[in-house]
Formats: structure tokens, sequence, C-alpha cells
């Protein structure tokens, strides 16, 4: 079997992809055609004022009828294809559908009157969209047979071996006999063909050079920013060992271990325990982020997300009755569809969620969940009359280490890395998440936040 | 009364674990680096092994853990790691690594009597 695929595109989707592509709206295309063809033949003695003979009707309609077969043929093979570069492939198949294609107008052609039909002009047509997928010395063959069968007819008919075939009507002089008009013509429908070949086969080349160099940059970037999060991992956690030391000896200071600690320096040791904490807290949260964004591929499992709230609020429990907040499921599904993802980013996810609702919501406030049913997928709704979010701080409020002005003046602690962390992992799922600030459940003095993430099925 | 050896290349870390077990009235022996830790073991036959993640290289302590239970050595091992969990490697109890806990650094000294405790009973169950 010729190898049609050039060497760069055999393990490359894209190139498949467009490929299959084009060879599905051949399919298409070529049946607007075999609509055209019945519709010209049946008209074209009212439109046109042309006539055909008996023979050319004839063989007009064979034709037409022999495209309608072979595209049929043709459309169902095509779901069988394989990208193989080894075996028939989609390029094959490409030819195939070129060479039939060749083949028919070459006898609508003849049938039409030779050198007296416009139809020719379609073969340049035909030359354009072969360069574009078939590598260059094929269509330059096939554009070199085309122009030689075409002007083997052409002698043909001058020199009456073959029939002429003219169309009654259309031309007031017969030039099938015209020895210059038959030169001239040849040459250049000749030269006209080649010549678009050659240009439309250069162009394609580059086309998918330039497309293929963007992909190798695109994957050298991807590469780099691996090589990034690593390296952001590797100094976070060089710095974490240090802290986690410092905490050590501070608990040990703390709780007592030492001997008894004059009030005013304990005081000052809890504040150095909260802050040191506190960078704890962020190392944490960066690992964390740098090994989400090191996961290129999540794993993707059948999740209820009844399941994961269960789960969530299980180890929240303490903190909701340390708050003695509100916590309501509804679940307004009909169904419990599944959801396809990874149970342990959306824990994480859902779990930071959670815990922002209840870390920012005051006393006895309310926190609901509401589960609805969406087009090809799930929406969750986490909805809290807390101490809300500020407008000119919504659009931000996903940003790495972005924390919302109320909250930080308030003296909450966290490091602002709780949503991000949450878009990522909606993102890494195909799914959305929106904030609103006022909530629905807003109170005076509590305008509450709303999350809303769409996670799809 | 029971024998902890501690493996950890954090000098600090293994004087503020001692202090907190010493308190507590353990009897405990420390080691650097895997290679003396191995021979510690060996030696002391304690009744717990408080084992690092990373120590010269990043997964020395996973190594040291496999080659303890390769070698017939059941003494539960506690592990401490700066990094477990935070970065999404939830190991479950001796699935990948033949450990007996694995906990998060900095641990609290009370949590590190707790789990000290606890694998300290489960060990006298056996």
């Amino acid at each position: 079997m010729i190898s049609l695929v050039p060497s760069w595109a055999v393990y490359y989707d894209e190139f498949w992809g467009a490929i299959g592509r084009r060879n599905s709206w051949f399919i298409k295309l070529r049946y607007g055609a075999v609509a055209m063809l019945f519709v010209f033949i049946v008209s074209s003695e009212f439109l046109l004022g042309i006539r055909f003979t008996s023979t050319q009707l004839l063989a007009l309609t064979i034709i037409t009828c022999m495209i309608l077969v072979y595209n049929g043929i043709l459309q169902s093979i095509r779901i069988y294809l394989k990208c193989d570069p080894n075996k028939f492939n989609p390029l094959h198949f490409s030819l195939v559908q070129m060479i039939l294609d060749l083949t028919a107008l070459m006898l609508l052609v003849y049938f039409t009157g030779g050198i007296e039909t416009p139809l020719s002009m379609l073969f340049v047509f035909h030359m354009i969209i072969g360069s574009l997928i078939l590598p260059g010395t094929v269509i330059y063959t096939i554009a070199v047979s085309v122009i030689v069968i075409f002007v083997g007819i052409v002698f043909g008919e001058y020199i009456n071996l073959l029939p002429h075939h003219a169309v009654v009507g259309l031309l007031p002089t017969p030039l099938y006999q015209n020895f210059k008009f038959i030169m001239a013509y040849s040459t250049v429908i000749g030269f006209v063909m080649f010549m678009s070949v050659v240009l439309a086969n250069k162009i394609a080349n580059q086309l998918y050079r330039i497309e293929q160099e963007l992909v190798e940059s695109l994957e050298q970037l991807n590469a780099s920013e691996i090589e990034k999060q690593k390296y952001v991992m590797s100094v976070v956690h060089e710095i974490k060992t240090p802290l986690a030391a410092l905490h050590s000896y501070l608990d040990i200071i703390l709780q007592g271990f030492l001997g008894p600690v004059n009030e005013k320096v304990l005081s000052k040791l809890q504040r150095i325990r909260a802050r040191s904490a506190e960078a704890i807290l962020l190392t944490n949260d960066v690992l964390k982020i740098s090994k989400l964004r090191l996961l290129d591929e999540i794993t993707k499992e059948e999740i209820e997300i009844r399941d994961i709230f269960r789960t969530v609020l299980l180890k929240q429990r303490a903190n909701i009755e340390k708050k003695k907040v509100k916590v309501h499921i509804k679940d307004n599904r009909k169904e419990r569809t599944k959801i396809l993802g990874d149970s342990f980013l959306l824990e994480i996810a859902f779990s930071n969620l959670i815990s922002n609702a209840l870390k920012y919501t005051e006393d006895e406030g309310l926190v609901e969940i509401t589960l609805d049913e969406k087009e090809n997928g799930v929406q969750i709704e986490i909805c809290d009359n807390g101490v809300g979010i500020p407008g000119k701080d919504l659009v931000n409020i996903f940003n790495d280490f972005y924390r919302a002005s109320n909250i930080r003046s308030k003296g909450y602690e966290g490091t602002g890395m709780g949503l991000s962390v949450i878009k990522h992992v909606i993102e890494k799922h195909g799914g959305t998440v929106s904030v609103q600030s006022p909530s629905r459940l807003a109170l005076t003095n509590r305008p509450g936040t709303s999350f809303i993430i769409f996670l799809p099925t | 009364m029971a024998k902890i050896v501690i493996i950890d290349d954090d000098p600090d870390i293994l004087d503020a674990s001692s202090l907190v077990l010493h308190a507590k009235g353990y009897e405990v022996v420390t080691a650097t680096n895997p290679e003396e830790g191995y021979k510690v073991v060996k030696d002391v036959n304690p009744d717990l092994i408080i084992l690092d993640v990373m120590m010269n290289e990043p997964d020395d302590g996973f190594f040291l853990a496999q080659k303890f239970r390769k070698d017939k050595i059941t003494i539960p091992i506690l592990m401490l790691s700066s990094v477990s969990k935070t970065v999404g490697m939830s190991f479950g109890i001796s699935e990948l690594v033949p450990v007996d806990d694995f906990v998060e650094k900095p641990i609290s000294p009370a949590l590190l009597v707790e789990k000290v405790e606890y694998l300290l009973q489960l060990r006298k169950e056996r």
C-alpha cells in the first residue's frame, strides 16, 4: 500500500482529524453535486435553451446515478476507517474519492461536448482540493493524467476517433474541429491546473508545518510549566522543613515540657505559634496547588455528588456543632445522576467551600447546599448568610492569594488560596464556578455569599 | 518502659520528639540517616519506630520501611512527612508503604503521644 502520510503526521491526531472532517465534507458536497446535476439535466432545456440527445441524456443520468451510488457506499465505509498509516486509512480513502470524482467528471465533460463544455473548469477546483490533502507526487501524477486524458479526448474528437457529443444550442459554431482553439484551450487549462496544484500544495504544506510547530511549542510550554511547578514544590518543601521544626519546639515550650514560662513571654510565644501556623498553612496550600497543576489528567470515576457532601459534612461536624450553624442539603434532582470525576479532588474543593461558609458565617447562621438537575450536568449551590464579599472584590476572589477586603480587616485567618484551588479543581472537571454576594439568604448586616458550581455528567 | 527509635535527618525534630517522649517516660534512641537507623533498630530492637520520609533522598524513608518488612522486622512504624496528603499522595495504611500510620509534619506533642500510645497498644494486642 502506498504511504500517503507525511512522516511528521503519522502520530499527529490533529492531522487525522482534519482529513476525517474533509472526507465527511466531501461526501456531503457530493450529494449537493448530484442534486445540482439532476436539476441541470431536467431544467436545462427550459432555463438555458439547450437540448441533449437521447444518448447524452442517458449517459448523464447514468453518471449522476453512479455518483449517487458510490457516494452512498463511501459514506457507509467511512465510519469503519482506522487512522493506521500502514493500512487503508482516511488518506487512501480521499485518494479513492478523488479518482472516482475525476472519472465521473471526465465522463460528464466528454458527454457535454469535450472542448466545448464549460464543465472542464471543474477540473481546476478538484485539483485544488486534492492538493490540500494528498502528497505532492500523488497529486502531480493525477494532474498530469487528467491533462493527458483530457487532451486525448479532445484530439480524439478532432481526428474523429471518438464521437463528438455537442450540446445543441450552447455554441453558435462548433469548436471541436478548430485546431487553434483546441491548442489554446488545452494549453491554458493544462497550465492553470498544474499551477493551481503546485501553489495549493506548497501552501498546504507550509500550513501543516506551521501548525505542527505551534503544537510543538505548546508542548514545550507545558513541559516548562511542569518544571516550574516542580521547582516551586521543592522550594516550598525546603521552607516547610525548618518551619515544622520551629513549630515542634514552640509546642514543647507552650505545653510546659520545659517547665513553666512567664506569662508575658507565653503570650508572645502564642503569637509566634499562630503566625508560624499561618506560614505552614500557606506552604501546604502552595504544595497542594502545585501538585494539582502537575496532575494533568484527573482520575475519572463515577461519583454521586451527595456522597461527597456526606463525607465533607462528616469531617466538618465538630466545626458545625461548635458554631451552631444550621446546614441543610436540598436535593431537587429527580434522578441521582452520577458525574465522572476525581472524588479526592472534589472533596478538597467542596470541603474548602463548606469550611469557608462556616468560617465566615456568624454563630447560629445558615448554610444551604442545593443540588439541581441541569442539562448534561449537576448544579450545586452553596449559600450562606455570613459576612459576604464586597462587590469590588468579587472579580478577584478566585485569584491566588487574594483575600477579600472585609475578611482581612476583620482578622479572619487564611492564606487566600482556597478559592483558586476550588476553581482549578472544578475547571479540571470541565465545570464552572461563579460567586454571588449578597446571597438569596441575605439578612440585614449579613449579606451572605452564594457559590454556584456546575459539573458535567 | 517501651523503647522507641526515631529516624530523621533534622536534628531539631529528633530533639523535640525525644523531649516529648522522654517526658512521657519512654526510652528514646535516635538516628540521623537510614543506614544508621537500620543498625540502631537491629541493635536496640525497639517497640516502635518513628521514621521520616525524606532524608538523604526524597523517598529513602519509604525504602527503609520496605527493607524492615523484607527482613521480617514487624515493629510498628509511624511515618512522618512534610508532604503526604497535602499533595494528594493518599497512602492507605500498609498499602504502598508498609507502615502502620502516616502523619504530616509538624505533629503536635499531644498527637505524637496519642499516636505512639495507640501503636504500642496495638503491638501488645498482636
